[in-house]
């Protein structure tokens, strides 16, 4: 969807260089995180935009789940006095999106975006309830990503080991 | 005004990841005794996580043997197969200690799955008990073991919501 390594948070920086497992590594993945559910709720936008009226309630849906998780890693993070990364004023789209094949593929790929910070978030954990939130949120965003795909007719519609390489 | 962000992504996921990719080419020395050369930190291992390894390990073979019941049924379904195969050899991978099955494990679906609705349904139960199984045992681990059991953990939600 984007250039390898290109990020709009500077937390990425940070998870490159500190240990795996660490509680400034599970910071920063748990940044990766917040910056792809700030992306997914505001691309859903553009779904939503894209689907017909009737077709809209599953975009309305997986927005809301994003919103409430971008919430509750915000107020986590906060918590533990770090500064959440904000929202950016507007996204680059990795594609147009002119009808709702387009809409649907967008979404999977919005979906397969927070998988994979998920899947990074459990890589770099240190608290096991971070690490329980993490798999939670996977699964959820895969699952979602797989009604996606079918949706847009893409195949394989699953994957053996989402938001890890092959 | 300045230009749209690209939508982001891990920025040091994947140079870890694929460097963690062969993770279980040496990762268990430390918990038989071996210090040279075993994994550090995150990606250390306990004897008793070792156990656990192997034990998902054999939740993934009777997954396996759930879906061969059901390819007699459904032969549709090869491709979900072929991915949960996939899966097993990661597992494997990442806890070489575990025993490769082989000969038929013992599943516990029926030997005969009748029609391909039904050979859905009963596959779909196992799927969804493995993914529970492997989300589970997720927070138990650290680094990359847990970055896999939690990504085949979502990727058998995924086959769960495919099946279904």
């Amino acid at each position: 969807m984007t250039t390898p390594g290109a990020t709009s948070s500077s937390s990425a920086a940070a998870s490159t260089s500190a240990e795996a497992g660490s509680a400034q590594a599970e910071d920063a993945a748990l940044q990766d995180a917040l910056a792809a559910e700030h992306a997914a709720v505001w691309g859903y936008g553009t779904v939503g935009a894209a689907l017909a009226a009737g077709s809209r309630a599953d975009a309305v849906t997986a927005q809301e789940a994003h919103r409430d998780v971008r919430d509750r890693v915000s107020a986590l993070l906060l918590s533990r006095g770090v500064e959440p990364v904000g929202v950016q004023a507007a996204y680059a789209l990795p594609f147009p999106v002119l009808s709702e094949v387009d809409a649907a593929r967008l979404a999977a790929e919005l979906e397969a975006g927070t998988t994979a910070a998920w899947v990074w978030v459990l890589d770099q954990a240190a608290e096991r309830s971070t690490r329980e939130l993490a798999v939670a949120e996977a699964s959820a965003a895969e699952v979602r990503a797989v009604a996606w795909r079918t949706r847009a007719g893409d195949t394989p519609v699953t994957s053996a080991t989402p938001g890890l390489p092959d | 005004m300045s230009a749209p962000a690209p939508l982001p992504r891990p920025a040091g996921a994947l140079s870890r990841r694929t460097l963690l990719a062969a993770v279980g080419v040496t990762p268990l020395l430390l918990a038989v005794g071996c210090s040279r050369e075993a994994p550090a930190g995150a990606d250390a291992v306990t004897p008793a996580q070792v156990d656990q390894l192997a034990g998902q390990v054999a939740v993934q073979e009777e997954l396996l043997a759930a879906y061969d019941v059901a390819l007699l049924s459904a032969p549709e379904l090869a491709g979900l197969a072929d991915q949960a195969r996939a899966q097993l050899t990661r597992l494997r991978a990442a806890a070489p200690s575990a025993t490769p099955t082989t000969g038929a494990v013992s599943p516990t679906v029926p030997a005969v799955a009748g029609d391909a609705g039904t050979a859905r349904a009963t596959l779909r139960t196992q799927v969804a008990a493995a993914a529970t199984s492997h989300a589970t045992a997720c927070p138990d681990f650290t680094g990359a073991r847990a970055a896999l059991l939690g990504s085949i953990a979502a990727g058998l939600r995924g086959q769960d919501g495919q099946l279904a």
